[in-house]
């Protein structure tokens, strides 16, 4: 169901209905959303499963997360990514990734104490609008117990573009 | 154009039928343009990046994708002199025109190669792209209808068939394709696809009975068949077998099916089996596995509130059946079974326990205290001491979670639990925790840190809730204002290395003291109060420029106050798009208009009408790929959704106010009016709202407030506000499809005298309008009806629609006296002296009442009385009304004139063959011509009156200036000009 609850948090983007129907139909398990006891939404976390198996690269992706103001500083954020990385190990998946601004150093700690890594930066990889510059992201990965020797953390020596990442 | 590649991406680079082959958990093989969500926003140029070009592809439109539509239609014709008959090179070059704006010649090049019935790929998928973006999804299954009676082999096409169907709805060929392409390659999803759509004809199907007796078992005896062959393979299909269970009612045998072998399979979601389970114990009212699975599922997980509810359900419905667990066997089929009191609260005693052990802090365990002392009080149980006092839990409560920002949000549920008696009492107690210092500088102890300054910010918003400020004097609220402003100001300190993105901690205080300022304005008329609100939330929002709370009330206020100007600049940087068009356009909409600001007004119908237009084909293409990966259940909801969407009411607002505004710019004189109609295909006859299920999508709670539940928006205000909004959305509707009709009727005159074309349907079209003018009258009544009730909205709920200003000011009555006119004057000719008589006398009543508006338009938009100001709104709205009335009134009159010319031409050649002086002429001319002459100095004044209000505004506007802004108002003027031009001219035209 769709109840009029409107997201004017600044920090959390409002997606297109393509978007998340695309998300929808695609990846359902991976839509997760938290409610409080009063029918407020509390946040919610989406994601996808992909990469190719054979080149160990089958892992669940983050795509979006987002805690409402009310309702931050409940470690609902960690609740939700230990939820998404349970759909991952389930999926048989190698490791969980995500991508961040590499200003947004809240963000990145936050990522760091859930026992996440920076393996790769991807240069401009978020385009800015009216006229500043385009900025860097942090790819950041968790190995799952897939990966027992952890070998798709091990950061890469050099930054990429984004078109070289799949 | 990131639109038009996503549909080039997703046909080209994959075909359909290769999808198919594997279901939504293996590797995908399908790009989308926006192939990372974090960079959906620039997907044009990703997208470019990342299709993958199949070989077989040789005349990729690139010019196309790159939006060079010319240079396109260029290659295309170069291509075509080589080769004459290259169908693909026709279709890119369709494409090219049709995007170039020359739909018919599109279209008709594309019927050229249809008809060929084509059966090559490019030429196939090309034309699908075309169809598409001609919104005619229709012909795509013509296309490929026609490409498997060719190649009837083809996994592909019929692949693509199905889809087609897909796009359109076309459920019962669905299921026919989806059976064709299985006989062809025997693949699961294919056959399944069929099986998905025996259910989408079962929702479809206008008779249950039919649905459930026909459809829904046809789809299960489908799937049990490949059940009894062992051919089930993918948990999609095991979640289709489910779902045709749950529909039928067969709650028993799906539960088998969950808990069997098949359900093995349901592994991708989180609890899959369990939640589904869960749900089959509830509609089957099995209370023990219901309480023994909840109770398992919070000892996995004491946070999960949906476990708390169907675990007390649970237990109070096995006491309330006096149930006893069996002597030998298992106590359910899913284990322990509670059945008592004492058990679920030594149950909820336990959780507790075990949440101090925790690393994270839980509320789940805490809360659920409070709600089975609800659920005992609401039994009239004395057993709810047992628990505990829940004030003293909500004190501890505070003590452990009051400085997280929710912990209002928690508590505010349990409120009812407090007796009113200890309101007072139980602030206090809460407040006397808090670790606040007195300063120097103040007698009002202060929080250190962002910890005590959250905590009194709980209890602040609590004493609001209970309505503790409410029941303040006067004075006291000013003090208590006062207060809560130093207390904001004081905490911007704790919020000095916050970004511009983050909102202050202190900023409620200053967004309550606002709240309290305005019960002083609204309930206690003091005027000054409302200036107070707007100069704290400009001050509140120049400390945290990203508070929406801070311009969302800001643009409430300066709406009512009539102040449009700064509302639209303070939206837009509310940055709402998509579904929020929906959902908080109103806020926009209900203003713009009715304060003169035309050119926003239709700016934000045009964000509306574009975000609504796109959701069908958007949809479309996602309800696809929900069969493609196997999300059967999101499909029905992809529908219900995209249903929602279609028969929203700001949905048919927007539209029907779009079409009434472009009339009023745009057509200024009849002959214009007769193009904008026909350009807008408006019919008269045609009315396209769905009135029995307007769905109200509106936000009305996106205004925070923290009043009492007696102040609080209610389910009774929403239900009545969307009855309001109905009985306005009719009037207009009517009012434009009546507009709409005006030109159709002009045509008729001359051959009017002819007896014979009354019978051949001419006569239909003042019947139609004559029709509407009724309808409008009694909705007119209804809406008068509703107003009696004097509904008072809350102040940040729905704001009241513009009906009662409709009907108080007097346009209501001009326009409905207009629509009559022109059914009097089609009779002249027919009906004697009789009707001109009735017709002089409109003509001088409706001169009377234009007067009696324009009258309600004068006046000072902001009167200075006793150094407070108070603005005048409706005189805005009057004035705004008043132009549309004029409008109508020269359109009529218009009318009236093309009636009155031929009639008295006709007279004057009558005249001159019978030589006879003596026939006078009908007094009706004399009549009109009195009326133009009078309708001329009205307007005249008008346009006067309106240039005065001007010199009046622009002087008002440079006080301003000297009084250095305290003063936010502005009134935008040149709207008043513009329209004074649009009179003028109307009346040169006449």
């Amino acid at each position: 169901g769709f109840s009029p609850r409107s997201n004017l948090d600044p920090l959390t983007e409002t997606y297109g209905i393509p978007f998340y129907l695309q998300y929808l139909a695609h990846w359902p398990e991976y839509f997760i959303v938290a409610e409080a006891p009063g029918g407020e939404l509390m946040g919610y976390i989406m994601g996808k499963a992909e990469g190719s198996v054979a080149r160990e690269e089958w892992h669940g992706h983050v795509t979006a997360l987002s805690v409402a103001p009310e309702f931050r500083r409940l470690g609902l954020a960690a609740k939700l990514m230990e939820l998404l990385e349970e759909i991952s190990e389930k999926k048989g998946g190698f490791f969980v990734d995500l991508f961040v601004r590499v200003s947004n150093q809240v963000a990145v700690n936050m990522y760091k104490q859930l026992g996440y890594s920076v393996y790769r930066t991807v240069l401009e990889y978020y385009s800015a609008s009216n006229g500043e510059p385009d900025e860097d992201a942090y790819d950041m990965r968790k190995a799952l117990s897939r990966d027992s020797e952890k070998k798709s953390i091990i950061p890469l020596p050099h930054p990429v573009r984004p078109e070289d990442i799949e | 154009m990131p639109f038009v590649l996503e549909s080039a991406a997703f046909l080209f680079p994959t075909s359909e039928a290769r999808q198919c082959s594997c279901w939504h958990k293996t590797v995908s093989l399908l790009v989308l343009s926006f192939s990372h969500p974090h960079r959906a926003r620039q997907g044009a140029r990703q997208s470019c990046k990342l299709q993958r070009k199949p070989s077989s592809v040789r005349l990729r439109p690139n010019y196309l994708d790159n939006g060079n539509n010319k240079m396109a239609i260029q290659q295309a014709d170069k291509l075509l002199k080589k080769h004459k008959d290259l169908h693909c090179a026709k279709v890119l070059k369709a494409i090219g025109l049709q995007r170039t704006g020359k739909q018919e010649e599109a279209y008709t090049l594309a019927q050229e190669v249809a008809a060929l019935e084509p059966t090559d790929d490019n030429s196939l998928q090309a034309l699908t792209i075309l169809y598409r973006e001609m919104h005619r999804p229709e012909l795509v299954t013509k296309l490929y209808e026609a490409a498997v009676k060719k190649v009837p082999n083809s996994e592909e096409y019929h692949s693509h068939l199905f889809m087609a169907y897909a796009r359109v709805g076309e459920y019962k060929k669905m299921q026919q394709a989806g059976m064709a392409l299985y006989k062809i390659v025997p693949k699961n999803p294919y056959y399944f696809w069929s099986v998905m759509s025996l259910i989408m004809q079962s929702i479809s199907a206008q008779d249950e009975n039919l649905s459930k007796t026909m459809f829904l078992p046809l789809a299960e005896r489908m799937v049990e068949k490949m059940v009894k062959e062992d051919k089930i393979e993918a948990e999609a299909e095991v979640e289709l077998y489910y779902m045709i269970l749950e529909r039928l009612e067969k709650y028993r045998e799906a539960l088998d099916v969950v808990r069997g072998k098949l359900g093995e399979k349901l592994t991708s979601e989180l609890q899959s089996r369990e939640n589904k389970c869960m749900a089959m114990y509830k509609k089957l009212c099995r209370w023990p596995e219901c309480n023994a699975l909840s109770r398992r599922l919070l000892l996995k997980n004491s946070d999960d509130w949906q476990f708390y509810i169907t675990y007390f359900d649970s237990v109070f419905q096995l006491i309330d059946e006096s149930w006893t667990p069996p002597l030998e066997e298992e106590h359910s089929l899913e284990g322990e079974v509670h059945y008592s009191i004492e058990q679920a609260v030594k149950f909820i005693e336990d959780r507790i326990t075990e949440e101090s052990k925790s690393s994270r802090p839980l509320r789940g365990p805490y809360l659920a205290k409070l709600e089975l002392i609800r659920r005992l009080r609401h039994r009239g149980c004395n057993d709810e001491h047992k628990l505990g006092d829940p004030e003293e839990l909500m004190f501890q409560y505070f003590r452990k979670f009051g400085d997280k920002p929710c912990c209002f949000t928690d508590l505010k549920v349990f409120v009812d639990l407090l007796p009113a008696s200890q309101y007072t009492k139980f602030i206090s107690q809460l407040l006397e925790v808090i670790p606040l210092s007195a300063t120097a500088e103040s007698e009002i102890a202060l929080p250190d840190d962002i910890k005590a300054l959250q905590q009194h910010l709980c209890v602040v918003q609590l004493s609001r809730l209970l309505g503790i400020y409410h029941a303040m004097d006067k004075k006291q609220k000013l003090t208590v204002v006062q207060e809560l402003m130093l207390r904001y100001r004081h905490g911007l300190e704790f919020g000095k290395s916050c970004l511009k993105t983050e909102l202050q901690f202190s900023d409620y205080y200053c967004l309550l003291a606002v709240h309290l300022l305005l019960d002083l304005w609204l309930e206690e008329g003091e005027e000054t109060a409302v200036w107070q609100c707007l100069t704290l939330l400009e001050e509140g929002l120049s400390h945290s420029p990203s508070n929406a709370q801070f311009k969302l009330l800001l643009i409430r206020i300066y709406c009512r106050l009539g102040a449009f100007e700064p509302v639209a600049e303070l939206y837009s940087s509310l940055d709402a798009k998509h579904i929020q068009h929906d959902t908080i356009g109103y806020l926009l909409t209900r203003y713009a208009e009715s304060l003169g600001h035309y050119a926003a007004a239709s700016q934000s119908c045009n964000f509306a009408l574009r975000f609504f237009h796109s959701n069908q084909k958007d949809t479309s293409e996602y309800i696809i790929q929900a069969y493609k990966y196997g999300a059967f259940e999101k499909i029905p909801e992809f529908i219900a959704f995209r249903n929602r969407l279609n028969s929203s009411l700001h949905f048919a607002q927007v539209r029907t106010e779009r079409m009434l505004l472009d009339l009023l710019l745009e057509a200024n004189i009849s002959t214009s009016l007769e193009e904008s109609i026909k350009s807008m295909s408006l019919s008269p006859e045609e009315d396209d709202i769905p009135w029995k299920d307007l769905r109200d999508n509106r936000d009305l709670t996106v205004l925070f407030n923290w009043d009492p539940k007696d102040r609080d928006i209610s389910e009774e205000h929403r239900k009545l506000s969307l009855e309001e909004e109905t009985l306005w959305l009719r009037i207009r509707s009517l009012t434009l499809r009546l507009v709409s009709g005006l030109p159709t009727l002009s045509h008729t005159i001359q051959p009017k005298n002819s007896e014979k074309t009354a019978e051949n349907g001419v006569s239909s079209k003042i019947d139609t309008i004559r029709s509407l003018l009724q309808q409008l009258e009694a909705t007119v009544d209804s809406g008068k009806k509703f107003l009696e009730q004097k509904i008072q909205y809350p102040v940040l709920g729905p704001p009241p629609t513009r009906m009662a200003g409709f009907f108080s000011n007097g346009s209501c009555q001009c326009q409905t006296s207009l629509f009559y006119l022109v059914s009097d004057i089609y009779e002249l000719d027919t009906n004697g002296l009789e009707v001109q008589e009735r017709i002089g006398n409109s003509f001088k009543s409706l001169l009377e009442r234009l007067t009696d508006l324009f009258n309600k338009c004068k006046g000072d938009l902001i009167e200075v009385r006793d150094g407070t100001l108070k603005t005048h709104p409706n005189l805005l709205e009057n004035l705004v009304f008043f132009v549309e009335t004029i409008s109508i009134t020269l359109w009529v009159s218009s009318y009236c004139d093309s009636v009155l010319r031929p009639f008295k031409s006709n007279l004057q050649k009558k005249k001159k063959k019978k030589k006879e002086s003596s026939l006078a002429m009908p007094p009706v001319f004399t009549h009109f011509l009195d009326y133009v002459t009078d309708l001329q100095t009205l307007t005249s004044n008008v346009i006067d009156y309106i240039k005065g209000l001007e010199i009046i505004l622009t002087a008002l506007k440079l006080e301003d200036l000297s009084l250095k802004d305290t003063l936010l108002l502005q009134v935008r003027t040149s709207t008043y000009w513009w329209f004074g031009g649009l009179v003028e001219g109307e009346l040169l035209s006449l």
